[in-house]
């Protein structure tokens, strides 16, 4: 009884023992691999920034009127963003090949699952920017031309471009991710088309003497003299 | 030495039959055949009446529209220079017409730099560029604009046109004063359908490298004065007469013209920032005939749809401008905009350095540069009802005093605008 006692101790201490001698050098190797991943992380990011910086970003940014947004949500400027992101995507990424050294069981396929989910996560990212800047520019270009045509209320069309291209661009953001795709679809069906009957409505009640002196101005039928101004040249 | 390669074969057949020249006029048109058959035949009899002894050439440089295809103008027949119109009626010489068709409309630029190689390759001494339009009604103008150029060798030539008092308003309060306080030589019209230059200054712009640049694209003979200007040539003013009215009486979009033109000159700030940052002052060029002349017959305006126009813009593009100008220039148009149409004020001091501050802009490209000219618009339009309003009574004498003050103060302010030229961005929220 006592010798068997012993003996199993003897056996948990020497399976301790060589766990213990298996698991310190993974550990090792996986310290080894985050502190490389650290630095790999920081000349990226540095890298990054002053590539970005370099191209000027941020003025392209700040023309898209994406920087806005950015200060809006209290966030850094656009250069400092993507650079920070790398920084840390790259980092996070050598911490996961290092935590997939420790060879735990279950927890490799989560992080190859998780590997394979981050090109989609950017692709959705790129959507979604390029969406901002899309939208903020014909917004703009819309406010502009109606503005300068004397068109009233200048400020609907350009929210209603604005509008759109966002909706449009989030919907494709989380078609891209695979997110509730039918939820997204129907979401977004619905969102759209019932802003078109709304404007169909409110233009066919509310603005038929409007829609009647349009046709006419395009038909070219108006009787209404077309605003002149002194020749500029 | 001229660039043959984007000239058609059809062209080239032409200028060498043609052989060599002592006067090129280009007619730079997209109009229809007539109107180009009748110009070009105006353009002849000048010709003939002014340059008797000498060899001349026309080009007409042909956008092609529906009308043209059957339009004998183009040498179709495969003989160029042998139809119709390759004839003298009086002159001691043959008068060439020569045809430059391209598919589709050809860009002003374009257009220029065909009438610059075919002077080249033709050795034309002088070369007159001008509209159909003008062509057709006022001959005389060709002559009058080739003569510095040719008997007394000027570079550049540039017309002065009598006009309305109200208009021209653009080229009065904003493109004449800033060109000739940046660039220092006092010509009016810069932006012209009609100049004339010198076989020297022409193959000085053909060899430039701007061709394909968007603002030489489409207001080329802008570019063409300024460099003119920045490479001390000869430069010249000749007063033509009056400027006629747009053909169909509505004239270009205002917002068009000034995207083409301001969009233009600040562009040619950013092109030429060496030459005008050294410049101080500004002198007066040669000018045969009267400098300015004002005709005041009454005219319509809708004053009370501008100002509107005016304060609708402040404030609606409230953040854009707020992107362009300083706040304190802002708030100055600000209270302007707020002012009823009585005491409605747009001073030339705000004017001018609420002006600079868009060239500053634009050269730090703090928002899209198109949108940028286009939010000048209704800031334009403000100004141009403060000038109706405040000249509405007064003699030609005192509103050219008026503009020479305005000129005055775009020279006192430079100093600002190349402060804020060499200005690192500002960031604004």
């Amino acid at each position: 009884m006592r010798v068997t006692i012993v003996q199993g101790l003897e056996q948990a201490y020497y399976n301790l023992v060589h766990m213990i001698a298996e698991f310190l050098p993974r550990l090792v190797v996986m310290v080894v691999i985050i502190l490389v991943g650290l630095v790999a992380a920081y000349l990226l990011g540095h890298l990054v920034r002053a590539v970005l910086r370099l191209t000027k970003l941020d003025r392209v940014s700040e023309d898209a009127g994406a920087s806005r947004v950015l200060r809006m949500a209290d966030l850094p400027s656009m250069t400092e963003l993507l650079s920070r992101s790398i920084f840390w995507i790259t980092w996070v990424g050598f911490i996961l090949i290092g935590v997939s050294v420790l060879g735990v069981a279950g927890l490799q396929e989560q992080i190859s699952r998780l590997f394979r989910f981050l090109p989609e996560v950017f692709i959705a990212m790129l959507i979604l920017f390029l969406g901002l800047v899309l939208a903020n520019f014909l917004s703009r270009a819309a406010l502009l031309a109606s503005v300068n045509a004397g068109i009233r209320s200048p400020k609907i069309w350009s929210w209603s471009i604005r509008f759109v291209i966002w909706i449009l661009a989030i919907s494709m953001a989380l078609e891209e991710l695979g997110l509730a795709r039918q939820t997204v679809l129907a979401a977004f069906s619905i969102v759209f088309g019932a802003s078109m009957l709304g404007l169909a409505i409110a233009f066919g009640l509310g603005g038929q003497d409007l829609a009647r002196r349009a046709l006419e101005r395009y038909l070219g039928n108006s009787t209404k003299e077309k605003y002149k101004e002194p020749q500029p040249l | 030495m001229a660039d043959e390669t984007f000239l058609s074969d059809d062209l080239l057949r032409q200028l060498m039959s043609v052989g060599e020249v002592d006067l090129l006029v280009g007619i730079l048109s997209h109009s229809s055949a007539n109107t180009m058959r009748r110009a070009a035949h105006s353009v002849e009899k000048s010709l003939q009446q002014n340059f008797v002894r000498q060899r001349v050439a026309i080009i007409s440089v042909d956008g092609g529209t529906a009308e043209d295809s059957d339009s004998d103008e183009h040498s179709g027949d495969g003989q160029p220079g042998n139809n119709s119109y390759s004839k003298g009626l009086n002159s001691l010489r043959t008068i060439h017409r020569i045809t430059a068709g391209f598919n589709g409309a050809p860009s002003p630029g374009l257009a220029l730099r065909t009438i610059l190689s075919s002077s080249d390759l033709l050795r034309a001494k002088a070369c007159a560029v001008v509209s159909p339009a003008t062509s057709s009604t006022a001959p005389e103008w060709v002559a009058n604009l080739l003569r510095p150029a040719f008997r007394d060798s000027f570079d550049f030539v540039a017309p002065l046109y009598s006009r309305h008092k109200f208009q021209g308003l653009l080229a009065r309060n904003l493109l004449y004063p800033m060109t000739r306080a940046l660039f220092g030589r006092r010509i009016r019209e810069l932006y012209s359908d009609e100049w004339a230059f010198s076989s020297r200054l022409g193959s000085y712009c053909l060899n430039e490298d701007v061709w394909h640049e968007e603002p030489v694209r489409s207001r080329p003979e802008a570019w063409m004065g300024v460099s003119a200007i920045t490479s001390d040539f000869r430069c010249c003013q000749v007063y033509l007469g009056e400027k006629p009215p747009p053909p169909d009486g509505a004239g270009p979009d205002l917002v068009e013209v000034l995207r083409q033109t301001v969009g233009n000159l600040f562009w040619l700030l950013e092109t030429h920032e060496q030459s005008w940052m050294e410049r101080k002052d500004s002198e007066p060029v040669p000018t045969f005939g009267p400098e300015h002349a004002v005709t005041a017959e009454p005219m319509e305006i809708n004053r009370a749809r501008m100002i509107e126009m005016f304060q609708t813009g402040v404030k609606e593009l409230e953040p854009i401008l707020k992107s362009i100008l300083s706040n304190e220039t802002l708030a100055g148009i600000q209270s302007v905009a707020a002012l009823d149409q009585h005491s409605f004020r747009f001073s030339a001091e705000l004017w001018v350095t609420m002006l600079y501050e868009f060239a500053a802009s634009y050269h730090h490209s703090v928002i899209n540069r198109d949108h940028l000219v286009q939010a000048l618009v209704p800031l334009y339009r403000g100004k141009i009802y403060s000038f109706i309003e405040e000249y509405s009574d007064t003699s030609a004498r005192e509103m050219e005093a008026a503009s020479e003050n305005l000129c005055l103060e775009f020279e006192r302010q430079k100093p600002y605008l190349t402060e804020k030229w060499k200005a690192g961005v500002e960031v604004k929220s």
